[in-house]
């Protein structure tokens, strides 16, 4: 148990994090591009994670943390919006959007980064403990 | 939790990473294999560090807090050696100051 590991938990958790902001701003920036009638819309992706099933010890003696799984797609209906000049427009005028939900998707962002700044807060607090112990027996 | 030190740790290390003779080591060598074990791994992590570095400036896609935390780490492994260095410097001063 060394704070290299600690180090490397708190890896896993901005990994994660960063992971979580890539797919958010992925959904953003799709979040009003329109597919024409018969193609398949852009569909929301939502990272995939758990936590390594290792209990306290094991985590710290092989650096435990969380492990990224996959980014999968979120099955949402298309939002459809009535609009009969759009060249996407169907046959009823409605233009298909993907189905991001922009309030869930800033939601998203903020805990992010909050966890984010956990997880670097968590980390800086090892860090200076660390340098703390090497001023033991110093001469201040 | 924490494994106490031992005395015998330093010799156990220091076979480890030494010859590997049945006969022991004497002190000084094993003391040097000790020091030049730190002193790898200090310069291993300054290493993987600088790595990371020209990896961020090349362009690559490197996460950039994977690069800090490189940094941090090769940054407190060389002070965990200077830390040993003063102590180890600081000890053989005690001994010169010796009255004899």
């Amino acid at each position: 148990m060394d704070y290299f590991s600690i180090f490397e938990i708190s890896r896993t958790g901005m990994a994660l994090e960063k992971a979580r902001l890539d797919a958010s701003v992925v959904n953003l920036a799709s979040m009003n591009r329109s597919t024409a009638p018969g193609t398949a819309p852009f569909r929301p992706l939502r990272v995939l994670s758990q936590a390594l099933a290792l209990d306290f010890q094991q985590q710290m003696d092989r650096a435990g943390g969380t492990e990224l799984l996959q980014v999968v797609e979120q099955d949402r209906a298309p939002r459809m919006v009535f609009d009969p000049g759009h060249p996407h427009a169907d046959a009823k005028g409605f233009v298909a959007y993907p189905g991001v939900d922009q309030a869930t998707e800033m939601m998203t962002l903020n805990s992010a980064l909050r966890s984010y700044e956990a997880n670097m807060v968590a980390l800086n607090v090892a860090k200076t403990m660390a340098a703390r112990a090497l001023d033991l027996g110093g001469t201040q | 939790m924490i494994d106490p030190i031992q005395a015998a740790a330093l010799a156990d290390t220091a076979s480890a990473a030494g010859t590997g003779a049945s006969a022991p080591m004497p002190m000084a060598d094993r003391f040097m294999a000790v020091m030049e074990r730190e002193i790898a791994q200090a310069n291993s992590q300054m290493v993987a560090a600088d790595t990371a570095v020209q990896q961020l400036a090349a362009g690559e896609p490197v996460a950039l807090h994977e690069v800090m935390l490189q940094l941090e780490q090769a940054k407190l492994g060389f002070q965990t050696l200077v830390a040993f260095r003063n102590k180890i410097l600081e000890a053989y001063q005690e001994v010169m100051r010796m009255q004899v």
